[in-house]
């Protein structure tokens, strides 16, 4: 009850300037403000500290607001920028798309009543449901459709996703309620990239523009937007005319906390009822054991990997990366640093995935194997203990992000890991972009960071990071065989034809060890009790964010 | 004292100038590129051709002298140009939005203070090795070396967790306001204490003192009318530099208790390479400082009347 009476009195008292004169005038003196630290315990909302009572006034049905937090601000609310999870909650619930992968990884039509892929790969037809409206009130029609995948897939539009159309060629709208997209070359990805993208109303968007979109969005979502500030929250309403049915729950509203310790605090106190972007993970163990809240714990796509430059000298013969992967005791750094909850990666394509592997060589720790191995690649220890061939030592600088206080230890464990066969790395800091530029360019030797090495658990295509002329090829890895399979991979659309050829992929990529592949980290995202129709078990993070407008908050019937 | 504020206003334009062009180079020196930074880790497909295309966008094709005068010419016209991370938001916008969250702390901060710390500096300066003294000693001796960080925090668990009296982050009530401005207030508290206390011992000692208190005024008379006047100047200085350096002690709490401030616009910008915000910040901080520093000059003036700028 305190936390349902604090939100109504706080909401109507948000800084805005007025209210910022107002209290600068009214706190002129330290007395006022002394004074006013005392008030709080005779307030009603310092008065009942009982967080899980409900008052009796809040037994109607429906309604209340659910609190989500996110750790940096939400930049734009235009679907082009979905790319972040903390802005994809709130994108996709402004917004629907066509189709797209749920919780459970299984594609859902959304807008669709249904689509039919040619067997060719070569022709989409979506059939759109009749009779949903945008928050204008407008009618959903293949020409917003249409509109919305022309407008980001045109290049002189400078969107970023862009490159998500690979493929498309042209798009026809033969009636109201029909959209056929024409590929011009085979995009296997196609549903889990571009029919996935939501869609925009039309005429307001090509009206307003896409700078002006990314403020003030209308969609066809659960949720429309009520208030908007980046840094410190994004607050969305029910949207009544909702074509799947009006949400039970009012208001969602996205805080902006970035300190991990403090949004666990706010979910102990119930001021949230849950933090979209992971806590700490010992908070996250806690939060398990805490009978009023749910924590998720699905399996992540994204491997903790150290890439590695592989044109350096010292890195370019994989038997000195092969040895390198050997050399750590990869389930320690998982046991002592990541407390468990994750598992050691075998292959660039995720676990959870239909496309996994299970059968491919596995590194196991052994450094006396690890050290034979350098020996035998003619990497030999010199004066100081490090190995060197032909003049050149066998070291090199792992940059890790400036502040990632949680990756750090892995990299200082695997400095001193190591060294016990001779191998010297040392540690740098930079920012993430100076990072992600040098790794991209080749002019850093190594970093640590997630990344995903397939597109997500349902597409396994690694083209961005694995293939020679990939956007993200932070190894600078560069292999003909690498670059035909995933070439061939995104020309067949039936995922058993195309199998052979991930299998192949992966047992390339193990072989080559392009990067130091870690662990796959388990996503872990807490929800509070509160929330009642929370999916049970799901498979797959984030998308479970797009279920909100059929939950309910307890206390609020 | 026209001449004078005319030479200072005047080598307050070049200050302001050197550093727009100092941040300007210094953060085309750093290495990155934020046009990566737009690009989540869900975008497969990223092509130069379309990288050169939002380069264009954002005019960051143009060789730098170029790129600096046009920033340097809307800056004049008070248009501090566009975010390119918050894309197409105007940044005038984003720090006029952040100033009021920031300049709210820092005042009711600096009240605080000084209410406690004024007050209490000078029982310490009358009263030498005395408890009293001991104590201010000590409170302040902790409010400088306790890092903001650690205390922001300390106050959220007892004060949200524990107690449950007030909210642990945001400005969305004004009980958000009180554990961020005694945070702030700690460390200004700590130091303007002991420089308050210090210049009450010295003033003590002056002739002046001695003289009114040979001429029979009552002690409170002493202290009041000759020694605290005087004993403030040192404390003005203080406040003076304090306000140059606002924004240092922010960062830390506005980024514990997730206020929308200028400290953290600052270092979510420095982050992430949003030239525009960062420059354009550097700036009006320049300009803060320079008018600051001539203020607290002209405030000498009105406190000790020896002191004229002919």
């Amino acid at each position: 009850m305190k936390n349902e009476k604090q939100r109504k009195t706080l909401g109507a008292t948000q800084l805005d300037r007025r209210q910022f004169m107002r209290l600068t005038v009214m706190g002129a003196g330290a007395t006022a403000l002394l004074a006013a630290c005392a008030v709080p315990t005779e307030t009603p909302a310092g008065g009942d500290t009982g967080a899980a009572a409900s008052g009796a006034g809040e037994a109607a049905a429906g309604g209340g607001t659910m609190v989500w937090l996110g750790h940096q601000e939400v930049a734009s609310l235009s679907p082009d920028d979905d790319g972040p999870d903390i802005q994809y909650v709130m994108i996709r619930n402004i917004h629907s798309p066509v189709v797209y992968y749920n919780e459970f990884n299984e594609p859902e039509a959304v807008l669709a009543d249904s689509y039919e892929v040619a067997d060719d790969g070569l022709t989409y037809t979506f059939n759109l449901k009749q009779g949903v409206l945008f928050h204008d009130g407008k009618e959903l029609t293949s020409a917003d459709v249409k509109y919305t995948w022309d407008y980001y897939r045109n290049p002189d539009n400078a969107a970023v996703s862009v490159g998500d159309f690979e493929g498309v060629d042209s798009i026809d709208t033969p009636d109201d309620y029909t959209v056929v997209v024409n590929m011009s070359s085979v995009n296997a990805a196609s549903l889990a990239n571009w029919a996935e993208f939501c869609i925009v109303q039309s005429e307001y968007h090509a009206e307003i523009g896409e700078d002006a979109y990314k403020a003030a969005p209308i969609g066809t979502g659960p949720y429309k937007l009520k208030e908007w500030r980046a840094a410190e929250f994004t607050e969305l309403e029910a949207f009544d005319d909702y074509f799947m049915g009006r949400p039970s729950i009012d208001v969602v509203r996205l805080d902006v906390v970035p300190e991990d310790s403090v949004r666990m605090i706010a979910l102990q106190t119930g001021d949230a009822d849950s933090s979209a972007w992971p806590l700490l993970v010992e908070d996250s163990l806690t939060l398990m054991d805490d009978p009023n809240f749910t924590v998720y714990s699905t399996p992540g796509n994204s491997i903790k990997h150290f890439p590695l430059n592989n044109t350096l000298p010292q890195l370019s013969d994989k038997m000195v990366r092969k040895a390198l992967l050997h050399a750590l005791d990869r389930q320690r750094i998982i046991d002592d640093l990541w407390s468990g909850t994750a598992q050691v990666a075998h292959s660039n394509i995720s676990p959870s995935s239909y496309y996994y592997r299970d059968d491919l060589p596995q590194y196991e720790y052994d450094p006396e194997k690890a050290a034979a191995m350098l020996d035998e690649a003619g990497w030999t220890a010199g004066d100081d203990g490090i190995r060197e061939k032909d003049g050149q030592k066998l070291s090199f600088t792992c940059t890790t992000i400036t502040g990632d206080q949680a990756r750090r230890p892995i990299a200082e464990l695997v400095q001193l890991m190591l060294s016990e066969v001779g191998v010297d790395m040392q540690l740098a800091e930079a920012p993430v972009a100076s990072i992600l530029e040098g790794m991209r360019a080749g002019t850093m030797d190594a970093s640590l960071f997630n990344w995903t090495y397939c597109t997500n658990a349902v597409e396994p295509d690694p083209f961005s990071t694995l293939h020679s002329d990939g956007g993200n090829n932070f190894c600078n890895f560069k292999n003909d065989r690498m670059d035909e399979l995933i070439e061939q991979g995104l020309q067949i659309v039936d995922p058993a034809e195309r199998k052979p050829l991930y299998d192949e992929l992966q047992a390339i990529f193990v072989d080559e060890v392009p990067c130091l592949f870690l662990q796959f980290d388990n996503w872990l995202i807490p929800f509070s009790n509160r929330i009642q129709g929370l999916p049970v078990d799901p498979t797959a993070s984030t998308s479970y964010y797009m279920r909100a407008s059929t939950w309910t908050l307890s206390g609020n019937g | 004292m026209g001449r004078y504020i005319f030479v200072r206003v005047m080598q307050g334009i070049v200050v302001i100038f050197l550093i727009s062009v100092l941040t300007f180079i210094i953060m085309r020196m750093m290495p990155g590129d934020p046009v990566y930074l737009l690009f989540g880790e869900g975008k497969v497909r990223i092509t130069e051709e379309q990288m050169q295309a939002i380069r264009a966008r954002w005019g960051l094709d143009q060789p730098y002298y170029v790129q600096y005068m046009v920033w340097a010419r809307n800056m004049l016209t008070g248009d501090f140009g566009d975010s390119l991370i918050r894309t197409g938001t105007p940044v005038r916008q984003m720090i006029f939005e952040a100033i009021p969250v920031t300049l709210t702390l820092n005042l009711y901060a600096m009240l605080l203070a000084l209410s406690i710390s004024i007050p209490l500096g000078i029982w310490a300066g009358m009263r030498r090795n005395s408890f009293v003294d001991y104590f201010a000693s000590i409170v302040s001796a902790m409010g400088i070396a306790t890092p903001n960080f650690w205390l922001g925090l300390m106050l959220i668990v007892i004060f949200s967790l524990v107690l449950g009296l007030l909210p642990p982050f945001g400005l969305r009530s004004w009980q958000g306001y009180i554990l961020p401005v005694i945070v702030l207030a700690a460390e200004q508290m700590a130091v303007v204490t002991r420089v308050m206390r210090s210049s009450t011992v010295e003033v003590l000692n002056e002739d002046y003192v001695r003289t009114a208190r040979a001429k029979g005024l009552t002690e409170r008379t002493v202290i009041i009318r000759h020694a605290v006047r005087n004993a403030l100047l040192p404390v003005v200085t203080v406040i003076g530099f304090n306000i140059a350096f606002i924004l240092s002690g922010t960062i830390v709490v506005e980024t514990v208790f997730a206020l929308p401030g200028i400290g953290r616009l600052f270092t979510d910008s420095v982050f992430r390479l949003d030239y525009q915000v960062v420059q354009s910040l550097f700036v009006l901080l320049a300009a803060l400082v320079v008018v600051v520093n001539l203020l607290t000059d002209l405030l000498y003036a009105l406190i000790d009347p020896r002191i004229r700028f002919d």
